[in-house]
């Protein structure tokens, strides 16, 4: 079993999480949007697996790079 | 009676630079997973092209007056041609003393070396197939003094920046004056997981500052392409690195007193694109995908692009439309809205004076909201960086061709504009521009009223919703503020006929532009 970390690739403000930790997801399935420069930017998938943790809330402030989910794979 | 013996001599010679620093070097070499200079050089240039010269350099071993072997001077160099055009192409040869610096009456290589004066002379590309770390300080040893840096400097690979293309591939682990030399070029690139670049390497850095790091945590390209920016491309093997010194080449002319090379172009200029028509998103906040918008306009698979993983809310790439070189600056909205930051104002700059330098017409598509704002922004001097990009920009003479294709605002958005061309401003129907986004602009402008207002949201709301009523692209282009506004699917065809126009102007400005060259 494998965990892979979601980073966001800009920094912002988490506007809206759209899945769960225990839901299932697979490369490219977009866990949350940031709002980053008044631009939705979907945080993609990693990873193929069940989502262990989503370590952010809405409206939190995240830095680029952060890690905001992880997979377990 | 004959010259013999002394023409066998040249072929024992020439035997003995062929075997490089020996069998055993050469082993230990490749099980590092690199190749040797002599294959590197016969891996990127055209087959049976290369006509070394300097060949017998070295140190010559004597028994009794006879000659035993001549241990090879650390560099190979010539002239070859790559894709039929000559080429200057050196490298340092790792395997005798890792490339470090002979003392000959002429330098070979390296900053002032023979290659270097061969491109100058001879108006030709030079290629650095860098892997060395220069000096050593067991040289003292061998002069019996010290030597003054910069005795051999860097004037000659500055001036080339002005005159030829120069191109630097890190092959081994670059660092002193070969890793300054692979920054004095106009494009450069490195090997993921093999080469590394830094001023001074681990032992300097930890007497320096106790940090024990590794040569990759040090300077491989996470940190040197993607991190800092200060090489341009990383190639994930050798083989794939010639692959791209050989594309990036294709699009420069053999020196700036001549134009780019055109290709026959198989792919219609009339080619009109229906996703076009729908790949900018109705919802202003929502991003797409600027590179596939770019390639849908562009000859079909010409796009090359440079410092992809760095500075990345622009996308900078040379291309080819109806077979010519164009470069391409497109904003890149999944990136803070495509915002220019340091790095992208950077990125930005030295394409620009890349394309002006060799004749390369630039083509911006544009979708910018500004300058990076925040407090992380002005730490980073956001400004000063952003204002020498639209610095650099004002001066640029190649024509220049501004397509907006969403927001076109500030200072950023000024950066944009061909003005020293005819200013020539052509948009999409999703374009918008002013001098800065309407959300902030309403903030600001409008603040009192916002904060007196009963319901203060709503009423920003409504400000800005009667604001943009004003920011219809058809308004501006009524006044001719902007000078078209088109089908997103005629893009194509559109700009390859003032590509093609703009040709006639190119002739006419061929030459040195710079009297430094491009800045590193």
């Amino acid at each position: 079993m494998s965990t892979i970390e979601v980073r966001t690739s800009v920094a912002g403000m988490v506007w809206k999480i759209l899945r769960n930790p225990g839901e299932p997801v697979s490369v490219g399935d977009v866990l949350m949007i940031v709002d980053s420069m008044k631009m939705e930017i979907p945080v993609e998938s990693e990873g193929t697996g069940t989502i262990r943790q989503i370590l952010v809330k809405e409206e939190d402030v995240v830095a680029e790079g952060q890690t905001v989910a992880i997979i377990e794979g | 009676m004959s010259w013999r013996q002394e023409v066998d001599e040249i072929q024992l010679r020439r035997k003995w630079a062929e075997e490089l620093g020996g069998a055993e070097a050469v082993r230990r070499h490749h099980e590092q997973n690199r190749l040797t200079v002599r294959e590197r050089i016969g891996g990127l240039v055209d087959a049976g092209s290369f006509q070394e010269v300097g060949k017998l350099t070295g140190k010559g071993h004597y028994v009794d007056g006879k000659l035993t072997k001549v241990t090879s001077a650390p560099y190979v160099m010539g002239l070859a041609t790559i894709q039929g055009r000559p080429v200057a192409v050196g490298g340092e040869d790792f395997t005798i003393r890792g490339g470090t610096s002979w003392g000959g009456d002429r330098r070979k290589g390296g900053q002032g070396g023979f290659i270097e004066d061969l491109a100058d002379q001879y108006l030709i590309p030079l290629v650095n197939l860098i892997d060395g770390s220069g000096g050593s300080v067991a040289s003292a040893k061998h002069r019996g003094h010290t030597i003054f840096p910069g005795v051999h400097g860097f004037e000659r690979s500055v001036s080339l920046l002005a005159r030829v293309p120069v191109v630097s591939a890190v092959m081994g682990t670059a660092a002193g004056g070969p890793a300054g030399r692979a920054i004095l070029s106009h494009w450069s690139v490195m090997i993921k997981n093999s080469s590394q670049i830094f001023a001074a390497g681990p032992p300097v850095v930890e007497r320096s500052l106790g940090q024990k790091v590794t040569k990759e945590e040090l300077g491989g390209s996470q940190i040197a392409v993607d991190t800092a920016g200060t090489i341009d491309n990383v190639a994930d093997s050798e083989s794939e690195c010639f692959s791209m010194i050989r594309r990036f080449l294709s699009y420069m002319p053999q020196n700036v007193w001549e134009l780019p090379s055109v290709l026959n172009c198989n792919d219609p200029v009339d080619r009109r694109e229906e996703a076009l028509l729908s790949i900018v998103p109705r919802e202003r906040r929502s991003p797409y995908n600027m590179r596939k918008l770019v390639e849908l306009i562009v000859d079909q698979n010409s796009v090359f692009e440079i410092q992809s993983s760095f500075g990345r809310s622009v996308i900078t790439a040379l291309a080819r439309i109806n077979g010519k070189p164009v470069g391409i600056i497109a904003n890149n909205p999944v990136v803070y809205g495509g915002a220019m930051n340091v790095a992208a104002a950077r990125k930005q700059s030295h394409f620009i004076e890349l394309c002006d330098c060799f004749h390369i017409p630039l083509i911006f598509f544009v979708d910018v909201p500004g300058f990076m704002v925040g407090t992380a922004a002005e730490a980073s001097a956001t400004l000063r960086e952003g204002m020498r990009c639209v610095y650099v920009g004002l001066q640029a003479t190649v024509p220049t061709i501004t397509v907006v294709i969403r927001k076109c605002y500030g200072m950023a958005g000024m950066g944009t504009c061909g003005k020293n061309d005819v200013d020539f401003k052509i948009a999409w129907p999703s374009a918008e521009w002013g001098s800065l986004p309407v959300e902030g602009g309403v903030a600001a402008a409008f603040r009192k009223e916002i904060q007196n207002a009963p319901d203060p949201k709503q009423r920003q709301a409504e400000l800005e919703e009667e604001l943009r009523g004003f920011a219809s692209p058809f308004l501006t282009a009524e006044a001719f503020a902007v000078e078209d506004i088109i089908d997103p699917r005629e893009t194509r065809p559109y700009l390859s006929r003032f590509i093609d126009a703009a040709q006639v102007r190119l002739k006419t400005q061929v030459g040195p532009k710079f009297k430094a060259g491009v800045r590193p």
